[in-house]
C-alpha cells in the first residue's frame, strides 16, 4: 500500500500531531476559562462554523495520524501479505467512514445564525 | 554485559536481556496509539450524542457513572496521556531537543511516570 508512505508520511505524522495537539489545547482551553460546559454551551460551540471545521479537521487529523501509526504496526507484525492487505484495507475503510460521518454529522448540525 | 576478563566481547542475547526505559516508552506509544485508536468509532458516537439532544448529553454524564464506563475512560486517559506526551518527546527530538541518551532516558521516564501520575489521579477522582 503506497499511501503516505516514507518521507511523506513521517512528515504528514508530524504535522498531524501537531495539529491534534493545538486542537486539544485549544478545546482544553474553552473547558478551563468561561462557564461550565452544559449542553447548550457545548452545541453553540460545536455547530457554530469554527467550531464545526474544528471538530471535523480534528477527526481528519486523528484519522490521518491513526493510519500512518496503524500501517507502521500492521507493516511491522503482520507479515503474510493477503492478511495484512486485508487488515490495512479494514483500518483504512474505517477511519475514512469516520472521515466522512463525523462531515456529515457536523453538516447537518451547522448552525448559520448566530 | 561486558565482555569476560580477556576474552573477546559477546553480545549474545544481549537484546533478549536488557529492556532499557526507552524501549519501554516506545511500547507505550504504539499501545497507547492502538487503545486510542480503537476507542475512534467510540468517540464518533459521542460526539453525535452529545449535539443530538439535551436528554442525549445529560445520558452520557449518567453513562459514564457506571463503573465499566469509568475504567475504559480510565485506561483511554491513561492512553490519551502517554501518547501525546510521547508524542510531545519524540517532535522535541525531532527538532533536536533531548536527542543524547543521557536526557532521552530522563525524558522517557518523565512522559511514563507523568502518565501514570495523570492516571492515577483520574482513578482516585473516579473510582474512589
Amino acid at each position: 500500500m503506497r499511501v503516505f508512505v516514507g518521507q511523506r508520511a513521517w512528515l504528514l505524522q508530524r504535522a498531524s500531531a501537531v495539529a491534534l495537539l493545538l486542537i486539544l489545547a485549544l478545546g482544553a482551553a474553552l473547558l478551563l476559562v468561561g462557564p461550565p460546559l452544559t449542553y447548550e454551551r457545548w452545541h453553540a460551540l460545536a455547530t457554530s462554523p469554527h467550531g464545526a471545521v474544528i471538530i471535523v479537521l480534528f477527526f481528519a487529523a486523528l484519522s490521518l495520524h491513526g493510519w500512518i501509526g496503524a500501517r507502521d504496526i500492521v507493516l511491522d507484525y503482520v507479515h503474510s501479505l493477503p492478511v495484512r492487505l486485508s487488515v490495512l484495507a479494514i483500518i483504512a475503510v474505517i477511519l475514512f467512514a469516520v472521515v466522512i460521518r463525523v462531515a456529515l454529522t457536523m453538516a447537518a448540525h451547522l448552525s448559520l445564525v448566530s | 554485559m561486558r565482555s569476560p576478563a580477556g576474552g573477546a566481547p559477546k553480545f549474545l542475547n544481549l537484546i533478549h536481556i536488557r529492556f532499557p526505559i526507552g524501549a519501554i516508552a516506545s511500547i507505550g506509544h504504539r499501545i497507547s496509539g492502538v487503545l486510542l485508536l480503537i476507542s475512534l468509532p467510540l468517540l464518533v458516537l459521542t460526539l453525535e450524542r452529545s449535539l443530538g439532544s439535551e436528554a442525549a448529553f445529560e445520558s452520557l454524564r449518567t453513562a459514564v457513572d457506571t463503573s465499566w464506563w469509568r475504567l475504559v475512560l480510565l485506561v483511554l486517559v491513561w492512553a490519551a496521556a502517554q501518547h501525546a506526551l510521547a508524542g510531545v518527546r519524540h517532535l522535541l527530538m525531532d527538532i533536536g531537543i533531548g536527542s543524547p541518551l543521557a536526557q532521552a532516558r530522563t525524558s522517557a521516564w518523565a512522559v511514563i511516570l507523568t502518565a501514570a501520575i495523570i492516571a492515577f489521579a483520574a482513578a482516585v477522582r473516579w473510582l474512589a
